[in-house]
């Protein structure tokens, strides 16, 4: 009598925790689209959980020529947020591109390959993962000042590159070194160079490794602020990150338009995260047991 | 002689793979870094003429500036709610996730979506949680009857401290979670079913079957969360801006050296910064190495 009470309890229990766990890891997110997609109105009147008059107003004045903020004609938005927009995509896939070749080539060479100094490069790299950005980030600025590229795609992306090399480099040794040598020794048996050998045999199985090390570098490059803040002063190559707060620093906040933009820098980890979320996990967990 | 080509072959395909590396990092990293340090003893601030060497006088300078110690106590403050709560949401969120059984891969997608957002979007959807005259939190507690009207929440510094840290702790909780979760499914169940049979009860399996074996998994945790909390930056930025009761180190680092544009000021201190983050870093791994060592 008493067990299956007790089990009925704990079943609650967990069904509770896991409804408190829903809320607060979703509700934010749930709550900035409502606002998104919830008239002026009634966002200063009274919001409700389910919005009664879905409208995307919000979403047309980021799209609009035009746009009304408290019934007077406004400068569009469009211009700022579609650059801020490619911007972002740019910047974030450049860096992940070359992250991802550097680290799939470079790690491999760390764990297959026999040259002087192997060891040392390999800890020296990896040991800048304990040194914040912050530190670098002075000199680098008066580094990209000479070398004129500040408020360039390729200084943002050399900067991305290098700091977050490093994990991508740790996941990929890790990886090549937990895949058995013999397939490769059957290639080089066969005759197929080193190269060739790197490409078409082990690359295609590392492939999930990439895929992590891929998610990771994105997802970071995406939501990265304070390099961006410093080294992307104009809308050349300023991303969203660095756009959307300009929103509120004007006399008024216009909440809708703030959430309607934030929804968009949203997506691409929320596609993420539901299409690739087996990758995301088994990187974070690598990534994490350094 | 086949063995030797094959050599030079490995060295040259090696050269092409690790030098952009080497370029990328030292140029990048470690010649920044030594910069940083060597700057640091100069006054270099281009508003003056002259870059004259000043020896630890900058360093000095940052130990009896008033917003200075702000900061650090404001990133201590940072540090010690945000280890606390991650460290027990982390787990807690850890041990479900290890007991749910269908539709685990989904729980663990919505759990790890907070730490993927930009973290300048999650302050922007807080920051509207958190509107004093319209926000969602002032609504919620005025519904529970716990607050009597609407509360201006970042007017106190210890409220504002604690809610910063609350948004950086929804980022970074996932973090806990999942280094927790693969600590929590590397122990074997016969462990649980060996406890079991002797007679423990859930919290004494807690005890002495789990604590002991997700304990390095902890340490380096509560490392993660250590030095992310400790590198706080947007969150504070986005929420308060500038304030001086909320600004952590690395706010503080950003307002000298790019704002007042005292670069060597500015670097002393994050090169004292990147000091305290290492020291912390090596706590832990000690730690680690220690109880890896003796078991």
């Amino acid at each position: 009598m008493l067990r299956p009470l007790s089990s009925l309890l704990g079943r609650l229990g967990i069904l509770l925790a896991v409804g408190l766990l829903l809320c607060w890891s979703l509700g934010p997110v749930y709550w900035s689209f409502v606002t998104s997609i919830t008239p002026p109105v009634d966002l200063f009147g009274d919001p409700s959980f389910w919005p009664k008059h879905p409208t995307l107003e919000h979403y047309a004045k980021l799209f609009g020529s035009t746009s009304l903020s408290q019934g007077n004609a406004v400068q569009s938005v469009w211009p700022q947020f579609s650059a801020a927009l490619l911007n972002s995509i740019v910047t974030a896939a450049g860096a992940t591109a070359v992250t991802v070749a550097v680290a799939a080539t470079g790690a491999y060479a760390f764990v297959r390959l026999r040259f002087p100094g192997r060891d040392i490069c390999f800890y020296l790299v990896v040991a800048t993962l304990a040194i914040p950005a912050y530190t670098v980030m002075i000199p680098l600025y008066r580094l990209m000042i000479s070398l004129k590229l500040i408020d360039t795609y390729t200084g943002i992306v050399l900067i991305y590159v290098s700091a977050f090399l490093p994990l991508a480099l740790w996941l990929m040794r890790s990886v090549y070194q937990a895949m058995s040598i013999s397939l490769e020794e059957a290639a080089w048996l066969d005759g197929a160079g080193r190269f060739y050998t790197l490409v078409f045999i082990v690359l295609p199985l590392a492939a999930p490794g990439l895929i992590a090390s891929a998610i990771l570098t994105f997802l970071n490059a995406w939501g990265q602020f304070m390099v961006p803040l410093v080294f992307s002063p104009t809308l050349a190559t300023k991303p969203l990150t660095v756009l959307l707060p300009e929103f509120v620093t004007r006399n008024y906040v216009d909440y809708g338009l703030m959430n309607a933009a934030g929804i968009f820098a949203i997506v691409p980890p929320v596609l993420i995260v539901l299409l690739l979320n087996r990758y995301l996990v088994s990187g974070l967990m690598a990534g994490a047991t350094k | 002689m086949m063995r030797s080509t094959f050599k030079a072959d490995e060295a040259a395909l090696a050269a092409v793979f690790v030098v952009p590396i080497l370029v990328i990092m030292g140029g990048l990293v470690f010649y920044p870094l030594v910069i940083s340090a060597v700057d640091s003893l100069y006054r270099i601030n281009p508003m003056q003429p002259d870059a004259p060497f000043v020896g630890l006088a900058n360093y000095a300078r940052l130990m009896t500036d008033s917003s200075v110690q702000a900061s650090w106590f404001n990133t201590l403050a940072y540090v010690a709610a945000a280890v606390v709560l991650e460290t027990i949401g982390g787990l807690g969120a850890a041990l479900l996730l290890d007991r749910v059984r269908y539709g685990r891969q989904w729980l663990l997608a919505a759990t790890v979506l907070p730490w993927c957002l930009p973290p300048v979007v999650n302050a922007i959807v807080w920051m509207w949680i958190f509107n004093p005259s319209y926000g969602l939190l002032n609504k919620i507690l005025l519904g529970l009857g716990i607050i009597a009207e609407n509360k201006v929440w970042f007017n106190d510094q210890a409220t504002a401290l604690f809610l910063i840290s609350l948004v950086h702790v929804w980022r970074m909780m996932p973090l806990t979670a999942v280094i927790m979760l693969a600590a929590l499914q590397s122990i074997p169940a016969d462990l649980y079913e060996a406890a079991r049979l002797d007679g423990a009860g859930p919290v004494k399996c807690f005890r002495l079957v789990t604590l002991p074996l997700i304990a390095s998994g902890l340490a380096i945790a509560l490392s993660q969360s250590t030095v992310f909390a400790f590198n706080l930056f947007d969150e504070a930025w986005i929420l308060a801006g500038s304030s001086i009761d909320t600004r952590s180190v690395i706010i503080q680092i950003y307002l000298t050296a790019f704002q007042n544009m005292r670069l060597s000021s500015g670097m002393a201190l994050s090169i004292l910064a990147m000091i305290g983050s290492l020291v912390v870093s090596l706590v832990y791994v000690l730690r680690v190495y220690r109880e890896t060592r003796f078991d």
